[in-house]
Formats: C-alpha cells, structure tokens, sequence
C-alpha cells in the first residue's frame, strides 16, 4: 500500500517535469510528450487498483461493466449507435469515479484488440476513461440527483465537451505540423459533428437505461452484500 | 492462423521492437528516413496480412492525401507560393511538410497492423500476468466475455423473434433503438448475475488467498536473447545518429534537411528489416533443407 502511494507521488511529479522537459525538445515531438502525460496520468489508477488487491467480486463486476459496453455495439444490431460511452459512464456512477475510470481504460484498450489498435488507443483509453471519472464524480451520492433527463443531459453534454475533444487532441498532435491556436480550433471543428452523432445514442441509453440500469446493480450489490464497493 | 518467425518469438522481443520502431517512427522526420521506414513497414505489413491488409490500407488513403494537401492551408510559413486559396498563400514547402506528415501517419498505421497482427492479446496479458496480476486478469476476464455475451445476445434476439417480438431491417430508428437497448437491459440483467456467480466460484477455489501463478505458454531462449540483443544495438545506433543531428529536418519557411547519413538510414533499415529478414532467412532454410531430401 505504501509503495503504491509512493509510485503514484512520483508519478504526478513527473508529469510537469515531463512538459519542461518536453518543450526543449525539438520538431514535433509535443506527440511524445503528450503520451508520456497520458501514461503518467493513467499509471496511478492502475496502480492503486493493484494495490487495493482487489476482490473477486468487484473484479468480476468490473470485468462484466466492461465486457457489456463493448458487446454493445454490435449486440444492439443499429450503425453508429455506439452505447458504449453511456454504459462507461454508468459504471462510474454506479461504482464510483475511480472505477468509472478503470472500466473506461479497459474497454477501449480491449475493444482495441478487436477494431485494431492504432496511435490513438492511449488516447482512447485516457479519454473513455476520464468520462467515467466525470461522470462518477459528478452523480456519486449526495452532488446530483440520478434523475434520468440530467443524466441524459450530462451524459450528452460528456461526450461533446468532453471525451470528443480529447480524441480529437491526438489528432491535433498527430497531423499537424505546426501547432497554432486556429490550427488546433479547426480540427476540433471539424470533430465536432462527429461528437454530435456519439452524443445521441448515449443520450438515448442513459435516459431509458440508466436508471434501471443503476437499480440492478444496485440490487445486486445489496443481495449480495457488496454495500462497501459503492464509490 | 499461420504464423511468421517473428511472431513466434518471445512477446517480450516483439513488444520492444514495436515500442522501439513506433517511438523512432513517430520522431524522425527526415524525408528520407520516413521513406526508408514506410518501404520497410509495408514489406512487413503485406508479409503478415497479404491482400487483405492492402484493402484496408486504401480504406486510410483519403486521410492520408487530406493531410499532405491540406496542410498548406493550416501551416502558411512556406517561401515558394505556388497559388492562393481563399487569400492563403499555398506553399511548396508547406505541401511537401505535409507529404512527410502524412507518411509518417501511415508509417504508424502499418506499424499498428503488425503489431496487432503479432501481438496478439493472450501474448500481451502473459507479459504483464506478473507485473500487474490485477489488470491482467481482469483483461483476461474481458476478453472471454465478449464473445460469450454476443452469443447470449443472439440468443436473446431469437427468443424475442419467436414471440413476435423481433425488429425488421427497414423499422424505424426509434423502433430499432427502442428493442436495442431492451436487449441490452436483460443482457446486462444476465450479466450481472452471472457475475456473482463467477465471483463465488473464484472465491471458492480461493482467489486472493495466495500470489496467483500463471500459465506462460513462452519461454525467452537464445534466439529470442540475440534478437533483443541486435534490436537495442541498432536502436541504439539511429538514437545515436539521431543525437548527432543525421535525421534534422525543418521544411517551413525554408528546405534545410541534413544530407543523408548512411550510416544513421542504415542503421535504421536494419532495424525496422529484421522480421522481415528473420521470416526470409526461416523461408530459405526451408528451401535448402528441402531441396537437400
């Protein structure tokens, strides 16, 4: 445990380090940079979830989270109705910010082996996870009632403001050669209606399923004694 | 699936090089070592996927050509101005830095089909099953229950067909959407209880009460020592090229690209060629073995 805390220190201190150092260098290596700042940022989740040797149930159930949001895909048999944003998002909620994150990470790096990675999965796995976090953060107990049309609205609102734009930074890194405030406002631009088109079915799932959704798990968690996992 | 040399190696001397080629990738813009290096990916790339990887290739084409055209338009630094767009200034040396932008992009996405054609998903959790015992069981796990749940998804969807409930192809969005997410709403219902059940099971054989051992299918032998061995060596020498400036590379306002360096671009073929020459050197052993009956 004290290890993990350890790890997780110098692992946040390298991150401004990582920026300084990275500036110096030249050309486009701003790409580099903003992996090693990704990596740092993911490495302690990972780490504390390590550290905390985690049970089988909450293994189980977090697996499972993650197994659902990418089978969806392809079990709701629609093109470009990705529910996968929305059952990350839930499981933030549900399970709380941190596991919101790791379920995140996971499904875009697994969804990966099956779509293909790319210079984009690191990305993905930061960005998936980060909505989970925010989502987790902002619905946990007590901060914003788990009504259906703010879920629904958050959730949309997520994917536009927040976890498109993210993707889109890879982009803005990977094909650009100089890197200007206009340059990088017109590939968010042009990402813009794409995150639109995400927004919808996330929308969609979290308003007609988000709140059964939360109660199974919630009925799951009570029968079998899990009260203590709740974020 | 058939396998090549380099993919039956230890994941260990795969992961390297990957990490190794894509990081070097991603750096080096000198033109002719991006050129060096997308001659040396697509040999690869078309050894391990054959026609089929060429079809998906054509599929990025478009991005590939939007990002070297359109690139003037962004970067306006160029001296040479060839036309002008909408007032912008459209600049030689502006197109040819997207050119190289653009293959470098397709330099990782070769880079990224190997690798996902190499490092297959059971090599990647059996590299890290020690280091992080957690997460990659938790992969493992994953990984297992996708498939299994499409299945149960099928299932659900015949069931729902049988009772008069099924969706036709040429229903409306809402009526689609509408039966997807109820089937996702009792996948998930099956799911979760299934989840528990799993728990227990795990619980019950005694997970957590002992450091979990794992089932490694690999093992590093001398092959796999002199590989590692020769991939640092020839990384080394490009980062050493690299340091001495070989592979400098400016194209806005003005061309100044460091002359060719043969040693640094030898280095760097050598490197990126060693699958490559590894399945050609198994392919003529064969052959002579062979031709030896």
């Amino acid at each position: 445990m004290k290890k993990t805390k350890i790890l997780t220190a110098v692992s946040l201190l390298l991150i401004p380090l990582t920026v300084i150092f990275g500036r110096k260098l030249p050309g486009r290596s701003y790409y580099i940079t903003s992996l090693l700042v990704i990596l740092e940022i993911m490495i302690p989740f990972f780490l504390s979830f390590e550290g905390r040797k985690p049970e089988a149930r909450e293994l189980v159930l977090l697996a499972v989270l993650s197994a659902l949001a990418i089978a969806s895909r392809v079990v709701i048999p629609i093109p470009n109705f990705k529910a996968t944003y929305a059952m990350i998002m839930l499981a933030g909620i549900a399970l709380g910010a941190e596991s919101g994150f790791l379920v995140g990470a996971l499904t875009a790096l697994v969804s990966n082996f099956f779509f293909g990675q790319g210079p984009h999965t690191p990305w993905q796995m930061m960005a998936y996870g980060a909505g989970g976090c925010l989502m987790g953060f902002l619905f946990r107990r007590g901060l914003l009632p788990r009504k259906r049309l703010l879920l629904g609205l958050f959730g949309a609102a997520a994917v536009i403001l927040f976890i498109g734009p993210l993707l889109d930074t890879s982009s803005v890194f990977m094909m650009l050669s100089r890197l200007t405030p206009e340059t990088a406002l017109a590939i968010y631009l042009a990402g813009f209606p794409v995150n639109c088109t995400q927004a919808v079915p996330t929308f969609l799932v979290l308003f007609f399923l988000g709140k059964p959704f939360l109660e199974k798990l919630d009925r799951v968690k009570l029968r079998y004694g899990m009260g203590d996992m709740a974020g | 699936m058939k396998q090549d040399a380099f993919s039956r190696c230890h994941p260990a001397v795969s992961f390297l090089f990957f990490i190794l080629v894509m990081l070097l990738g991603v750096l080096i813009q000198h033109p002719a070592f991006v050129a060096a290096g997308v001659c040396a990916a697509l040999a690869y790339y078309l050894l391990l996927t054959g026609t089929k990887g060429l079809k998906l290739l054509l599929f990025s084409l478009p991005l590939l050509i939007a990002v070297a055209v359109l690139n003037p338009l962004m970067n306006r630094t160029g001296r040479t101005v060839l036309f002008t767009v909408f007032s912008i200034p459209y600049t030689l040396e502006s197109l040819i830095y997207g050119t190289v932008l653009s293959g470098i992009f397709l330099l990782m996405i070769l880079w990224c089909g190997c690798y996902g054609a190499v490092m297959t998903s059971d090599k990647f959790t059996s590299l890290f099953a020690n280091l992080i015992p957690a997460l990659s069981l938790l992969l493992v796990m994953v990984l297992r229950m996708i498939p299994n749940f499409m299945r149960k998804g099928r299932q659900i969807t015949g069931a729902r067909m049988a009772i008069g409930k099924s969706v036709a192809g040429d229903a409306k969005y809402t009526e689609k959407a509408k039966n997807g997410m109820l089937l996702l709403g009792s996948l998930t219902d099956w799911a979760l209880e299934g989840s528990i059940v799993t728990a227990d099971s795990m619980r019950s054989r005694g997970y957590g009460t002992k450091k979990r051992t794992s089932f490694l299918q690999y093992r590093f032998t001398l092959r796999d020592g002199i590989l590692m061995f020769m991939t640092l060596f020839l990384g080394a020498g490009v980062v050493f090229s690299m340091l001495r400036g070989d592979t400098a590379a400016a194209f806005t306002p003005l061309w100044d690209v460091a002359p060719l360096s043969p040693f640094g671009l030898g280095c760097y073929l050598l490197l990126l060629l060693l699958p490559t020459f590894l399945h050609l050197k198994e392919a003529l052993t064969w052959h002579i073995l062979r031709s030896g009956i």
